[in-house]
């Protein structure tokens, strides 16, 4: 236990380098997180042109969370990088299981994406004439931290399928991104949905935990509240189950055929 | 320098050929179509659906420049072919043109992905009543396309944090450039800066194409987008001449 710590511990330092090595604080605020708040105002902006102001409010909460599940699935992007910066052997060979070090080799992307959602919710809501209290706003950003750790493990699941297609490693990442976008509720209720899409938004993170914001920004009661983010919760663990498996099967695998190095 | 040209339209056609990443944008925007019908729909909005499609198909367009144009220099910096582009005696900005042209037509493939994504998860099909005028349009646009991406692949060659701002060009410019939304919906003080981007022309007139009325103004807005477009190439030109100047003289041409 004291020794995944410990491997938690350096992981999160490699990240926080990643972290340090892409952004300045000038480029992170002034390209970065401009990017993110112009992506919640154009989609704001297409409730503006349907004329509706309930679809507007719907869908700056939406983007605005969903901001933070686009960038935590950079961890599928970042996690494939250990197999081209040759890494991934030594990984392998190493005492600690590398599910714990990609567990928190990429957590830059959660405190990244915290960062731009909750400023995104906390700022862009007056400026597209939506009413929320601010209270209660600040008072979803935990909320949207639950959400990103179960998107996170999601995300990992996909670096796993990443680090054995590496050619399709970016395209893995933006196609499970936008997925979540289309099914979790970000931009439509999942009921729109047939019902054999709306049952596999149930099992996808983001789902839960957004009808969970949505509830404690709107009118939802805190019965609705616990029980989305329970949910949401649940299904982040069951992700990271699947995502101690793919770590597992990979490592197996990749001794097994000889891949753990050319395997991408 | 016509062979030159087409030379380098081919030898382009080829890189996309083998590195598939290089079409990401085709492969992923176009899914945003299946977003806006969605919003558009659940609201009872489905007279809006042009807008979607051709939304989502100029994000397209302006992603490719920005992801694959824009790259091109910098990609032959990393690769040590930048020394061999500039010590050869044809005009290295043809070979570039010639490149971006290339990237710019698959671009375009963008709109037939859109249309065809609306029409096969939402059944939605809706007439063109002034073609003419929208293939001239979509030819404007193309041309345009190319002269400001020949401005992001030198830029993107100066800045330290390029891929940071490459990525950051993107959502910006499609809100700014009327792609989805009309940039007369955006507030009164922020359309001077839509004014000046040619997609905000273009995004304009190709949705009165499918409208059933005459578009207004149609040879006077087709003038703006190609003289932003040669706006574009002018400071593209002077861009690249300015930036192979510099890293000529500081000795970083084949260091990235």
């Amino acid at each position: 236990m004291r020794n995944t710590a410990r491997v938690l511990r350096y992981a999160f330092a490699s990240a926080m380098a990643d972290l340090r090595a892409t952004y300045t604080w000038k480029s992170w605020g002034l390209a970065w997180l401009l990017r993110m708040l112009f992506q919640v105002t154009l989609f704001a902006f297409v409730g503006k042109l349907i004329g509706d102001p309930r679809v507007v409010e719907y869908l700056v909460i939406g983007n605005s969370v969903f901001i933070i599940a686009d960038v935590v699935m950079l961890v599928c992007a970042s996690t494939s990088w250990e197999r081209m910066s040759g890494t991934l052997p030594l990984l392998v060979a190493s005492p600690a299981a590398p599910f714990t070090v990609f567990t928190g080799r990429s957590v830059q992307w959660l405190l990244d994406g915290l960062a731009c959602s909750t400023i995104s919710l906390l700022v862009l809501p007056q400026f597209l004439g939506v009413q929320l209290p601010l209270g209660t706003r600040l008072a979803v950003v935990p909320l949207i931290a639950v959400i990103a750790v179960s998107v996170y493990f999601f995300g990992l699941v996909l670096g796993g399928l990443a680090l054995r297609a590496m050619a399709a490693r970016n395209l893995i990442g933006r196609v499970g991104s936008i997925g979540l976008m289309l099914l979790t509720g970000v931009q439509v209720p999942v009921s729109f949905w047939p019902s054999p899409l709306e049952s596999l938004a149930q099992l996808l993170p983001l789902t839960h935990g957004l009808g969970a914001v949505r509830a404690a920004l709107g009118n939802g009661s805190a019965s609705d509240v616990l029980r989305g983010i329970a949910l949401e919760i649940v299904v982040g663990i069951g992700w990271a189950l699947v995502a101690a498996f793919t770590y597992w099967r990979l490592v197996e695998s990749g001794r097994r055929d000889g891949t753990i190095e050319f395997g991408g | 320098m016509i062979g030159l040209f087409l030379a380098a339209m081919r030898f382009q056609a080829q890189v996309v050929r083998r590195e598939p990443d290089y079409l990401m944008s085709l492969v992923t925007i176009p899914l945003l179509t299946v977003a806006f019908l969605a919003i558009m729909g659940n609201a009872g909005r489905a007279d809006l659906a042009p807008y979607a499609v051709m939304g989502a198909a100029l994000m397209t367009i302006w992603a490719t420049a920005l992801f694959v144009s824009g790259e091109l220099i910098d990609a032959d910096r990393w690769e040590g072919t930048l020394e061999g582009v500039l010590a050869a005696p044809a005009p290295y900005q043809v070979a570039y043109l010639g490149r971006i042209a290339t990237v710019t037509m698959i671009s375009f493939l963008g709109l037939v992905e859109s249309a065809l994504i609306a029409w096969l998860v939402f059944g939605v099909t809706f007439p063109v009543p002034h073609a003419g005028l929208l293939v001239l349009t979509l030819a404007c646009t193309a041309f345009s396309m190319v002269g400001t991406a020949s401005i992001m692949a030198p830029l993107f060659v100066l800045a330290r944090s390029a891929r940071i701002f490459q990525n950051s060009l993107s959502y910006p410019f499609y809100l700014l450039g009327g792609t989805v939304v009309p940039v007369v919906l955006l507030p009164e003080w922020l359309r001077p800066v839509s004014n000046a981007i040619f997609l905000s022309w273009a995004s304009d007139l190709l949705r009165d194409c499918l409208r059933a009325e005459e578009p207004v103004a149609a040879p006077a807005r087709l003038g703006v987008i190609v003289g932003l477009g040669v706006l574009g190439f002018g400071i593209g030109h002077l861009l690249t001449r300015a930036v192979f100047k510099r890293v000529r003289e500081n000795g970083s041409v084949g260091f990235a």
